[in-house]
């Protein structure tokens, strides 16, 4: 174990840990927007800007990505801290000013009024945080949007800004969205990806009908416990759960009949 | 010999004796410089006809060596041409000329008095490069066989006693004997950082995981800046060698090469250095019999300035989009395909053939306490001889500039001059006296970077300086983190406000606060040093901001809507060329008369100044303090 400090604390910390997770296994909070625990920290959104003193040195580093070295000094609120934190607040406002979350965040960190006008184009005020392109990738395999553009004209969008082909529908993207800009529609027949348009029929419940998901994203899931010798059936729970009493309540009958049989009995 | 591999240090040996035997017994030699600059200005047709009249004497026996060469430096005066024995320079030299040089200097051994270079202009001349500032004040290690050899051949280069080094490397010293040559010579990344070279060596030779990679940077991608592109262009194998010692002293087999495609010309050298370093046996298995082994690939990059970023530019080579991440693991432990990877740019490889030839004592003698050996700088801007030059480290600004450089041309008093590329800083006439050296510099708000230096006079606005390398960084940062993708629009913003006389009393206090947070915030060295073009122009010239801010005016009358134009009563003939010319018909007066500008009316085309034979048109304060509503009532914009 090493032996971190942070905000003139020692707490201890195993090594490969970031300065974010032994910060929060401790109740220190640092805010953060494009970190999530399932996804390899990005970096990007800097909210977790924290200031670190190692060999003799200071200097800001975020917090999700720093690696915890033993004998480590930590700041979370010093000047320094509040005032990036601050401006990084400020600029994401200006980019997405109609942001509930975002002006929720802002709220928290005291951000009373905005400093700077809208000068970037948002879609749907989105913050540009990696998350979806992350988890897409990462933890769905599908990689079907990704950033495009660069700079202040950096979107997430699909291969030629159209809808995505390689969407398997599985709502991952709108799961992690820190800013609510991506939303599932659930349509009759099919569900539609927003903002990115990709639209995906049902996988169905073969017994009732009732919708399981997008199609693709179901047979994903399928092959992936293929490979593990599992079965996924094109059932719903009530139906999976009434077909298992079923099928136990039809084996149990017929054991006993079995038994009867052999016991001689009628 | 052709193409025979060499198998042992003494078979290079024998091969260069041979080279350099016929490099002897040439003759004439005439040199055409085929750098960029002189290539744009046809110095390829000079060639050729040089070329063919050489054929033609050669069938009487009389023939003579036409070579074209990397850049000579004097991109000013360019296409330039040299000729041995003699040392003779030419400079402007055109098609034309060809007949003349052929009769009188390579026939008849006498000078052409018209071609020869002036020290100052309209001064004496001179002949051969030696007796020029601009060469004599230079110290070239790098650059040293730039404009001697022929770049495409690896004979010429064996014969100024190209590979000995790496002999030298491969047969009498260990890799960690490399390392400390290195180190003793105290060599510092020239990309910038000016990290110890020595240093990223030795934690990539000690850094666990196989295989290990080398890289070279060749990104560059400054404005104005060609350092890099004139070694890669002028004289690749030195790159190639110091890649293949370094690979050596790290432990290495794989090499890459990453240069932009924009840089077409270093891509063929290039390409032809590492062809012809494998058929001699200097790349691939087993070199010069040592039982070393390394190869070099060459990959093309798209041309964006942020793939010049280590980590970026290892993404890029990765085959992902060039974005940074964060080095709190360092390349050298984790870098390309999470190896150890030692990557330095062109500059520094350059060197490191010279350090394990002569000792890296003898380079650390040159330079300053901090900055060893040489720097080679792109001269560009306002200065009389724009040019590639190398000097010691420690040679003041004032020398650069002004002995070497030539000074402002046209009489114009010198403002600024911009050291380190886009991000970094405007340094005033007060520091012209500063020493070209890692640690000072920055210490007055600028930075060595790869080496551009930019030279401005009076008539250069700093605001819209800062404006312009804002918006370059601007339109080059990749976008992945927030102060950098958000900020610098931001910034950019209110320089464009203060620009157009619409700048506000705390726009100075905004744009130091998005400093502060781009510095402290941002990602990659592109975004955390954006902000030393703004800085350093708030530092040494808020004066002009202020002008621009409370007073509406910009004193290098560059900003539009911040100067005027009047009529000179006492130059005006009243020629009526300028009333013709205006756009706007706000200039009045009759024949023989003075005329008027009628300001009101008058949007700042300059087609009257430009226009007028007598100067009689000039810039002055505004007339009229436009507030912004009368901007829009003055006339369509």
């Amino acid at each position: 174990m090493l032996t971190v400090t942070i905000n003139g604390k020692s707490y201890p910390a195993r090594e490969g840990a970031t300065v974010l997770e032994v910060a929060r296994a401790v109740g220190i909070r640092i805010p953060t927007l494009c970190h999530h625990p399932a996804i390899e920290p990005y970096g990007a959104c800097r909210l977790c800007l924290v200031e670190v003193s190692a060999r003799g040195r200071r200097r800001m580093v975020t917090a999700c990505s720093y690696p915890v070295q033993d004998g480590l000094e930590v700041f979370t609120e010093t000047e320094r801290v509040s005032r990036a934190r601050e401006g990084i607040v400020q600029l994401l406002l200006a980019r997405a000013p109609g942001s509930k979350a975002l002006q929720a965040l802002a709220d928290s960190l005291g951000v009373k009024e905005a400093r700077f006008e809208a000068v970037t184009r948002a879609e749907r005020d989105c913050i540009l945080c990696g998350l979806c392109v992350n988890v897409c990738r990462e933890r769905i395999g599908a990689a079907a949007i990704s950033f495009a553009g660069r700079g202040a004209t950096r979107q997430v969008a699909a291969p030629f800004l159209e809808p995505p082909e390689a969407c398997v529908g599985c709502g991952a993207c709108a799961e992690v969205c820190p800013v609510g800009t991506i939303e599932l529609r659930w349509l009759e027949d099919s569900v539609e990806v927003l903002p990115f348009g990709a639209r995906l029929p049902l996988a169905r419940c073969r017994e009732c009908g009732e919708p399981l998901g997008a199609l693709p994203w179901y047979d994903h899931v399928r092959r992936r416990l293929a490979e593990r010798s599992l079965d996924l059936p094109y059932l719903c729970h009530s139906c999976k759960r009434r077909l298992s009493a079923t099928a136990a309540k039809a084996a149990s009958l017929a054991d006993s009949r079995v038994a009867s049989v052999r016991a001689g009995l009628p | 010999m052709g193409t025979t591999r060499l198998t042992s240090v003494e078979e290079l040996k024998r091969w260069q004796e041979e080279c350099a035997d016929r490099w002897q017994s040439r003759g004439v030699q005439v040199r055409v410089c085929g750098g960029t600059g002189c290539n744009a200005k046809g110095s390829l047709s000079v060639q050729a006809a040089l070329a063919e009249a050489a054929a033609q004497l050669e069938a009487e026996g009389r023939g003579f060596t036409v070579k074209v060469t990397g850049c000579h430096g004097l991109c000013e005066r360019g296409p330039i041409v040299t000729i041995h024995p003699g040392d003779i320079l030419y400079q402007n030299v055109r098609e034309e000329h060809v007949p003349q040089i052929v009769r009188e200097t390579v026939l008849g051994g006498h000078v052409v008095e018209s071609l020869l270079a002036e020290v100052t202009p309209g001064g004496a001349k001179v002949t051969s490069a030696n007796e020029l500032p601009f060469y004599s004040r230079q110290r070239r290690v790098v650059l040293q066989h730039n404009g001697l050899i022929d770049p495409s051949s690896i004979e010429d280069y064996v014969a100024v006693g190209g590979y000995q080094a790496l002999a030298k490397a491969l047969t009498l010293m260990t890799p960690e004997q490399v390392i400390e040559e290195v180190r003793v010579a105290g060599l510092r990344g020239r990309g910038g950082g000016g990290f110890p070279t020595a240093r990223k060596w030795l934690s990539c030779r000690e850094a666990k995981g196989e295989p290990k990679y080398v890289i070279c940077n060749g990104d560059e991608g400054d404005p104005g800046a060609f350092m890099d592109r004139s070694i890669m262009e002028g004289n690749p194998h030195s790159v190639i060698e110091g890649m293949i010692i370094g690979a050596y002293a790290i432990g290495a087999h794989h090499g890459y090469i990453y240069v932009r495609n924009e840089y077409p010309l270093a891509v063929i050298r290039l390409r032809e250095g590492l062809e012809a370093a494998r058929e001699h046996g200097l790349l691939g298995d087993n070199i010069l019999g040592s039982g070393f082994s390394f190869d070099i690939l060459i990959n093309r990059g798209g041309g964006a300035f942020v793939c010049g970023e280590s980590t970026a530019l290892m993404a890029s080579l990765e085959g992902r989009p060039g974005e940074p991440r964060a080095k709190y693991v360092h390349t050298v432990e984790v870098g390309l395909h999470g190896k150890p990877t030692c990557l330095n740019n062109v500059e520094t490889w350059a060197n490191v053939p010279a350090i394990i030839a002569n000792g890296g004592e003898w380079f650390a003698s040159i330079g300053t306490e901090g900055s060893k050996g040489t720097k080679v700088f792109s001269l560009v801007g306002k200065v009389r001889n724009t040019g590639l030059v190398e000097v010691p480290m420690g040679m003041t600004l004032r020398e650069i500039v002004f002995d070497i450089g030539g000074g402002i041309p046209d009489d114009r008093a010198f403002k600024a001059v911009q050291t380190g590329g886009p991000s970094g800083g405007c340094l005033p006439a007060d520091c012209l006296d500063a020493p070209v050296d890692f640690d000072e510099l920055t210490k007055l708000g600028s930075m060595m970077g790869s080496g551009g230096l930019i030279v401005m006079d009076e008539d250069t606005c700093m605001v819209n300086v800062a404006r312009y390398f804002l918006n370059f960084l601007q339109e080059e940062s990749c976008g992945k983190c927030t102060p950098c993708r958000e900020g610098l629009p931001q910034m950019r913003r209110i320089l464009d406000r203060i620009c157009t006389g619409e700048g506000r009393e705390d726009d100075l206090d905004l744009l130091l606060y998005l400093c502060d947070i781009l510095e402290d915030g941002a990602l990659c060295a592109l975004g955390s040093t954006a902000v030393n073009p703004v800085r350093s122009t708030i530092r040494y010239f808020r004066d002009e901001y202020m002008e621009h801010i409370a007073e509406k005016y910009c004193r290098a009358h560059e900003c539009r809507g911040l100067f005027s134009y009047q009529i000179l009563a006492e130059k005006c003939t009243g020629c009526m060329r300028c009333l013709r010319e205006c756009p706007q018909h706000a200039i009045t007066g009759e024949r023989r008369q003075v005329h008027t500008i009628e300001q009101a009316k008058c949007v700042q085309c300059g087609v009257c100044f430009d226009v007028c034979r007598f100067s009689a048109v000039v810039k002055t304060r505004p007339a009229i303090v436009r507030v912004p509503d009368a901007v829009s009532e003055a006339g369509p914009d």
